[in-house]
């Protein structure tokens, strides 16, 4: 088991994080200001009466226009009183950043859960070593490209989501400043190439994931996840077709909200921007906890699954396994290559006769 | 220990706009930034009324609160101030913000937001008090040299007052008793009330 965890993208990904997360936890205190801004004792809560309470409560209260106009020339300056805005901040810390951690923590206790319960998803008869082509040198590096930039803009949206509960405590106010500003900088510049790789997947990917007959058996059998056997499939199955749709769906929302809260100057009111916050941060908790899914059924949860987006080819067991109608066509086509042609086609030809290890290994 | 507020009477306000301007060229903003504004209600009809706004230096102060930096703090006058060391500029505040007084001036490229600017009561921010790297970020310290915000100070009408909340109180109480209402009770002044105080 640990030798397979050794050779998944998993830990390749976990051992650059790592090593990333050391090198900058290295030269960053150098960096840093001094200790914490000063903080006096000011007794926090306690409310001296505001002589203008009354008169900011009428203007709230009284039936007339809290709109109006100012010389002053800017984004709502007519506005006396922004009435959402507490609202909307208090949400924002009642909801996203109390519950983001504990969905995000909960989602991958369960996969851990079911990784100690149930194991690898393995294939009948395990892997062949006769490899059959799936995916392109640009959707794959389509994928990796929409992957790395989704990775590394849920990190940052995380830090500047939850870093002042988290990060606070462990860094002090300015280094985390350091930290959240690159974060701000990194997730404004990322967004619109996570836009641009979202259109680009749309484009290559929608024709083949549309549903159709038999998708519906795939989600009434649990996707073969529960129970005994592999359901039926065609290219991509039932539950790809989903993930790919809300990636879509949920991914274009994001983008969206993000573009209306990225650019100030187009003169957008608050109001706006409270919403695209919030559709911004729900949509962006949905797709990380989904995504971790993906993840894991992509890297240590299931057998095989990897290897597609790895070299482009996958084993014809596998296919079998989980995309029986498109590895049908495969068989009908004669699109199957031995372990040998396999092997001459990545460049490293086999001596032995061990032909399954050697093409597994990749 | 003072508490200190800003109250702008709306029945004195004549929206002249030198607080405003008072403020820019105390502090030497930039353009596009405005620390306080006037805002007129109904302006040209009837009951139209004129607000000085900028920070009101909240006890419970929204900004605060939504900071993902946790850049805002609280003087021992009561003031909000925050730090622009620590500020990322992400407007969170300027959402949260119930008078709209956070400013972002626009920096580099597709007019990101900089760092956030507001009022700071004339005290400056956390640095030395009229330290060259205070005045530079955050404008004059009046508050250390003994005098009040500057926007107050020379409000002809006397309608912006600025200072301890209980001494404020006392002047608006006087204000009201004399008006026989309140603030915008419109169509009841000092002639027609009955009770001087």
């Amino acid at each position: 088991m640990l030798d397979s965890f050794r050779s998944s993208i998993l830990y390749d990904v976990l051992k650059l994080t790592s090593t990333l997360l050391l090198v900058f936890m290295l030269t960053a205190p150098a960096t840093a200001g001094p200790g914490p801004p000063k903080r006096p004792d000011f007794p926090q809560g306690v409310s001296t009466t505001n002589p203008g309470n009354d008169l900011w409560r009428e203007v709230r209260q009284r039936d007339l226009p809290v709109t109006g106009t100012s010389q002053v020339k800017g984004v709502d300056s007519g506005v006396l009183i922004n009435v959402e805005g507490d609202r909307w901040a208090r949400f924002r810390i009642d909801n996203p950043v109390r519950h983001a951690p504990t969905l995000l923590v909960a989602v991958v206790l369960v996969l851990l859960a079911f990784y100690v319960l149930r194991g690898k998803v393995g294939i009948e008869g395990g892997l062949s070593g006769r490899m059959v082509f799936r995916f392109t040198d640009y959707e794959r590096s389509l994928h990796w490209c929409l992957a790395i930039v989704f990775l590394f803009l849920a990190i940052t949206g995380l830090i500047l989501l939850l870093g002042r509960t988290l990060m606070i405590p462990l860094f002090g106010h300015h280094l985390f400043s350091l930290i959240a500003s690159a974060s701000k900088e990194g997730h404004n510049l990322f967004g619109p190439i996570f836009l641009v790789s979202l259109l680009l997947m749309l484009v290559s990917f929608a024709r083949r994931n549309i549903y159709e007959k038999g998708d519906l058996t795939w989600l009434l059998k649990g996707g073969g996840i529960v129970g005994k056997g592999h359901v039926s499939g065609g290219f991509f199955n039932m539950g790809e077709k989903s993930w790919y749709w809300l990636v879509i769906l949920v991914g274009l929302a994001i983008s969206i909200s993000g573009l209306i809260l990225v650019f100030p100057n187009f003169g957008q009111g608050r109001v706006i921007m409270m919403v695209s916050n919030v559709v911004h941060v729900f949509g962006a908790i949905v797709l990380i906890a989904v995504s971790i899914g993906h993840m894991y059924l992509g890297s240590i949860g299931t057998e095989g699954s990897s290897e597609g987006m790895k070299s482009g080819y996958v084993d014809i067991n596998w296919a079998e396994a989980h995309h029986d109608r498109w590895a049908k066509t495969c068989h009908e086509n004669d699109e199957i290559l031995s372990a040998e042609e396999f092997a001459r086609l990545q460049g490293n030809p086999i001596d032995s006769g061990d032909a399954t290890t050697g093409a597994a290994n990749d | 220990m003072a508490r200190m507020k800003f109250y702008c009477d709306a029945e004195r306000c004549v929206e002249c706009n030198a607080c405003v301007t008072a403020c820019k060229n105390e502090h030497d903003i930039p353009w596009g930034v405005n620390r306080r504004r006037v805002v007129t209600i109904k302006d040209g009809e009837q009951g139209e009324r004129s607000l000085s706004v900028a920070c009101m230096h909240c006890s419970d102060a929204p900004c605060a609160m939504v900071c993902p930096v946790d850049c805002f703090y609280t003087t021992s006058d009561g003031i909000v101030l925050h730090d622009k060391d620590i500020c990322i500029g992400c407007g969170y505040c300027f959402y949260a913000c119930p008078f709209g007084a956070p400013q972002f001036p626009e920096s580099a490229a597709f007019s990101s937001r900089g760092k956030m600017d507001k009022c700071t009561f004339c005290a400056g921010g956390p640095e030395d008090d009229n330290s060259s790297q205070e005045t530079t970020k955050y404008g004059r310290n009046r508050l250390a040299e003994g005098k009040l915000p500057l926007c107050a100070e020379m409000c002809s009408t006397k309608a912006l007052l600025a200072g301890d909340a209980d001494v404020l109180s006392s002047i608006y109480r006087k204000r009201v008793i004399n008006r026989g209402a309140s603030a915008f009770n419109w169509g009841v002044n000092f002639n027609n009330s009955k009770i001087q105080g």
